[in-house]
């Protein structure tokens, strides 16, 4: 089995050339061969899919003696429905044309594909059970009776329970998502005759998909009101009106591709005519053709009641395009049901395939294979080319349409289902695969976003800045800055210069400062500063003109000999004096800055450098935070001073010292929207921002971990109560940090900070101050939104928990539990805390 | 996440051939075949990353602000050169989950780090003495015997270098 299955798709394939030449000499045996034609199936513009299905049907069904072969087609079929969704149609297709030609590989496959959705329906796995009810609404016409219908009902009855049981239910919404993305399916089967059903069960759904949920406010990419048009209707509200459309368009479906029509012609079955009237279609069926084959009946499934929900976490979804407003529509319209269908099995595939980058990447460029021929322009269209053709048919590009759904992912609010350099990762390969096609589409995103920079979500306009400083890293950093000279004129606290500052300053992050310096035409080389370009910054105690000029310069000294502590203390004490004789009201201050400014600059030589300076010192910077929150703080103004022409190396050092426990995060937070507030200015720096969301991350981090040990099946007293005690503790400190960073920023957004009412005339008219304020408003949302999401989360999770007080049952009890994974003791997280 | 016995597509996050061949030899070279754990054993919970084919130039800040993209960063050990000690081109990357390095593998091997394609390889783990070239020079062994030019990676091969040298200083006193 392995042979095959080690097929070149990645960088690695080289490594097996040698060997796969000597290999080819050989006959390819018939099943290797049936798995490979599976695999491949609709990959190829070249060839007919129909022939191709028709000619695995042929092989499997004349030779389904043949163990290995009846193996390779089930397991393959099935695993294909689950992994790459966009050959749904074509693997459906064969089985259609195997059942024309014998019965017992499809009543197998069905066998097959019924146990896998009864697995994934017990665990929750509501993606996978999509797919697999996708696969059984294409077979429709194979089956007795109302085939897929009876599963829809029950999931709909599902939906209607949890959504009665809870007004803020999402798994309801999931469930009712998947009976919206299965009717079209079966309705562009072979089968015909359902028009009542599926309308009927569409009126059902219409209640639950079309009311707003509470939550879909909370994941609305564009949510400022003054901005840009606000895309606030979910995915399922969209679905549902596309599919009211199409059954009054006697589901036209246009995109979903019907490859069973040419296969039954050419198998010389009729297609399955059903009349409304007659319920048993068998007996209306001309006797003189070779009909679809044989019926089957469908799966036995069996819906839990009530179901649950697997690892995922559910929230509503919605349809962002980044190509949206074009003057060119170059991708389906959200009034067109492609745009829906189109894009969930787009988004499947790239979320499903994230351990192989480059095929998805390949199955995206190649998204014109799996739909109707002609639903889309030809590949590398350049857009200015599109007003050039006729306008009776869509002129959707292929690749925008891959891009976008790319796009969607990136900056699914609260967070994609992998992380974001998987989908940076995706957008590098395609450009590889076909740069001529995809960076000019890349382009127009960039744009779009650009442009959106004011009103869309900070969150999400961080994720493009990180993106794109990624992205151009790969690509030789060459970006028309031109275009943009214009904007270099607005005031630094507007959102696009914010971005223009912060990425380059990620790009020199990724590079170094000569580099991107060269990549940049003349108006922006004033960004470059001359600090950006110097390796080691200044020591500020150099100059005699600095306060304790000669205590710096000594304690420099003894830290880069690796003194001891007792050798330093001495000219700590020094600063101390002198500056309580000068009045200073906190003389831990400036001997804090000394210390900290000189482990900057004797470990500025690397990453390394510093944190081996920073543990020689730990026990010295360790006391600092206890006898005083001010000089805590000092160490991060030392540290951000020191790197101010570098910021990321800055943050890099502070997450360090957030790790030593040198730094708390409250004190990260009071630091940067307390002391460094500045009127509110600070909120437009890009780097602040992701050392605010780096530090939360972090607490939020260590909270999820100790959830996940609390809340470990057979955990028993004492370790519950010893982990229930610090979940209680930090999840206390976690409402802290949230509540200073709401109570800071809250007078931000509401334009009532004092520094901000005093700025200029002090009227808080100055077009700067209505800025401040939107920067306010972005900072505020994106906060609440992620306390939220962590208070929700660890509310579901602890319903789920063994209560505090539960003993070990006597351990012969259960002689089953020593077969489950058994508690290995691991008490690593509240022993962390002691 | 798939979670099929066999993916439809190969998975990048396996550990390369270079390192399963490595340990086969190693493996079939020794008698006492048995004391040799299953390299996919070996890496079952690695945490540890190898890079390769890094600039000489590229900085330890370089490296972190990729690599911590798939997660904090628990330690970044740069390879040097034995007798110099100064970057010699490679690196291992520790992250605090097997999960963490996993992605590595899957997102940002192969991809470019300071314009150069960067290569990433499951490691069970970094010892001291490991962050030192093997070759002859002190050097990665890579880069002895290259026989194209790299300008990140100290020009031509050492050794190939020196060979050229003596060939033109022979043929130099020829033309004479």
């Amino acid at each position: 089995m392995a042979d095959y299955e080690r097929r070149p798709h990645g960088p690695r394939g080289e490594d097996d050339d040698y060997d796969r030449r000597q290999r080819r000499r050989y006959e390819e045996p018939l099943f290797v061969k049936i798995r490979r034609q599976l695999l491949t199936i609709a990959e190829s513009a070249a060839r007919r899919v129909e022939d191709d299905a028709i000619q695995i049907a042929k092989s499997v069904t004349d030779n389904y003696g043949d163990e290995e072969i009846k193996g390779v087609f089930l397991d393959t079929a099935v695993d294909l429905v689950l992994e790459q969704p966009l050959k749904i149609p074509f693997i459906a297709a064969t089985v259609l044309a195997a059942n024309v030609l014998k019965s017992e590989p499809v009543s197998d496959i069905l066998k097959r594909a019924g146990e896998s959705l009864q697995k994934y329906v017990n665990a929750g796995a509501w993606r996978e059970v999509k797919l697999l009810l996708r696969f059984l609404g294409c077979l429709q016409g194979i089956f007795e009776g109302d085939g897929i219908f009876p599963v829809l009902e029950e999931i709909f009855s599902r939906a209607v329970d949890l959504q009665t049981a809870s007004s803020e239910d999402l798994l309801g919404l999931e469930l009712v998502k998947i009976i919206l993305f299965t009717l079209p399916y079966a309705m562009a089967s072979p089968a015909t005759g359902f028009d009542t059903q599926a309308t009927a069960l569409l009126e059902k759904t219409d209640i639950i998909a079309s009311t707003p949920h509470a939550l879909v406010d909370l994941v609305n990419p564009f949510s400022l009101h003054e901005g840009k048009p606000t895309a606030t209707e979910s995915i399922i509200s969209l679905m549902q009106k596309h599919l009211q459309r199409e059954s009054t368009q006697s589901w036209e479906l246009a995109c979903l591709p019907r490859p069973w029509r040419r296969i039954y012609e050419s198998l010389g079955a009729q297609e399955d005519v059903r009349d409304e009237g007659a319920q048993d279609g068998e007996e209306d069926r001309s006797p003189n053709s070779a009909g679809p084959g044989p019926k089957h009946a469908f799966p036995q499934i069996v819906m839990p009641n009530p179901v649950g929900n697997g690892a995922r976490a559910i929230f509503p979804e919605i349809y962002l395009s980044v190509y949206a407003n074009q003057d060119i529509e170059t991708v389906p319209p959200t009034t067109d049901i492609a745009s829906s269908l189109l894009r969930d099995s787009l988004v499947d595939t790239i979320n499903i395939l994230d351990f192989n980058r480059i095929a998805t990447a390949k199955y995206l460029i190649d998204v014109d294979c799996y739909f109707t021929p002609n639903t889309f322009v030809k590949r590398a269209t350049p857009f200015d080319r599109l007003r050039e053709l006729s306008t009776d048919r869509p002129q959707w590009k292929p690749e925008d349409v891959a891009v976008d759904a790319v796009f969607s992912q990136l900056f699914q609010l609260p967070c994609p289902e992998h992380k974001f350099v998987y989908y940076h990762s995706v957008l590098t390969e395609c450009c590889k695969i076909a740069p001529a096609a995809i960076a000019p589409s890349l382009g127009r995103a960039i744009r779009f976003l650009y442009r959106s920079l004011e009103s869309i979500d900070l969150d999400l306009s961080h994720r493009f800045l990180d993106w794109f400083s990624h992205h151009l890293s790969n690509f030789g950093f060459t970006w028309k800055w031109s275009e943009w000279i214009e904007d270099l004129e607005l005031p630094a606290v507007h959102p696009r210069m914010a971005f223009i500052t912060g990425a380059l300053d990620k790009e020199i992050r990724l590079s170094f400062a000569q580099r991107i310096r060269g990549t940049l035409p003349d108006p922006y080389q004033e960004f470059i500063t001359e600090g950006k370009e110097k390796d080691t910054p200044d020591f500020k105690y150099l100059s005699d003109t600095t306060p304790y000029a000669n205590e710096g310069k000594e304690i420099m000294q003894l830290v880069r000999k690796k003194a001891s502590d007792e050798e330093i203390q001495p000219f700590i004490d020094a600063i101390e004096e002198q500056a309580k004789s000068l009045g200073v009201n906190d003389p831990l201050l400036p001997s804090t800055d000394a210390l900290v400014t000189a482990i900057c600059f004797v470990g500025s030589k690397s990453l390394s450098h510093v944190l081996s300076c920073i543990e020689r010192n730990k026990e010295r910077l360790l006391a600092i935070g206890p006898k005083s929150p001010r000089a805590q703080r000092q160490i991060i103004t030392s540290v951000m001073e020191y790197w101010v022409d570098q910021p990321g190396i800055g943050i890099n050092i502070i997450d360090k010292l957030l790790n030593y426990t040198i730094l708390t995060p409250l004190s990260v937070v009071e630091w940067a929207l307390v002391d460094k507030l500045e009127a509110g200015t600070v909120l437009a720096k890009t780097h602040v921002f992701e050392m605010i969301s780096a530090t939360v991350g972090k607490v939020t981090n260590r909270l999820r971990q100790i959830v996940a040990a609390r809340t470990q099946p057979s955990l028993y007293e004492p370790q519950l109560s010893v982990l229930d005690d610090t979940l209680n503790r930090e999840k206390a400190d976690m409402q802290v940090l949230f509540r200073v960073i709401e109570d800071t920023i809250v007078s931000v957004a509401g334009g009532s900070n004092d520094e901000l009412m005093e700025r200029g005339d002090g009227s808080g008219t100055m077009p700067e101050d209505e800025i401040i304020r939107r920067w306010g408003q972005r900072w505020l949302r994106v906060f609440r939104r992620k306390a939220g999401v962590e208070e929700s989360f660890i509310i579901e999770a602890m319903a789920r928990a063994i209560p505090v007080g539960t003993v070990a049952p006597p351990a012969f009890e259960d002689p089953a539990a020593y077969d489950r994974a058994p508690l290995d003791g691991d008490m690593d997280i509240a022993d962390g805390v002691e | 996440m798939s979670t099929l016995l066999h993916n439809t597509v190969e998975r990048l996050d396996r550990p390369s051939a270079y390192y399963v061949g490595k340990n086969k030899r190693r493996k079939y070279s020794q008698d006492d075949a048995d004391k040799q754990e299953e390299p996919v054993d070996n890496l079952k919970n690695a945490t540890t990353l190898y890079v390769g084919n890094l600039s000489f130039y590229t900085t330890e800040e370089q490296i972190h602000e990729l690599f911590a993209k798939c997660g904090e960063i628990k330690r970044l050990v740069m390879g040097l050169d034995r007798f110099n000690k100064t970057p010699c081109g490679f690196c291992f990357v520790e992250y605090y989950t097997h999960q963490d390095a996993l992605d590595c593998l899957k997102y940002i091997g192969g991809t470019k780090l300071d314009e150069r394609i960067i290569r990433t390889d499951l490691d069970p783990g970094f010892e001291e003495g490991r962050q030192y070239g093997r070759g002859k020079s002190g050097g990665q062994v890579r880069d002895e015997y290259r026989e194209e030019y790299d300008p990140g990676r100290g020009g031509y091969g050492r050794a190939y270098a020196d060979d050229q040298r003596q060939r033109e200083e022979e043929d130099y006193g020829k033309g004479r």
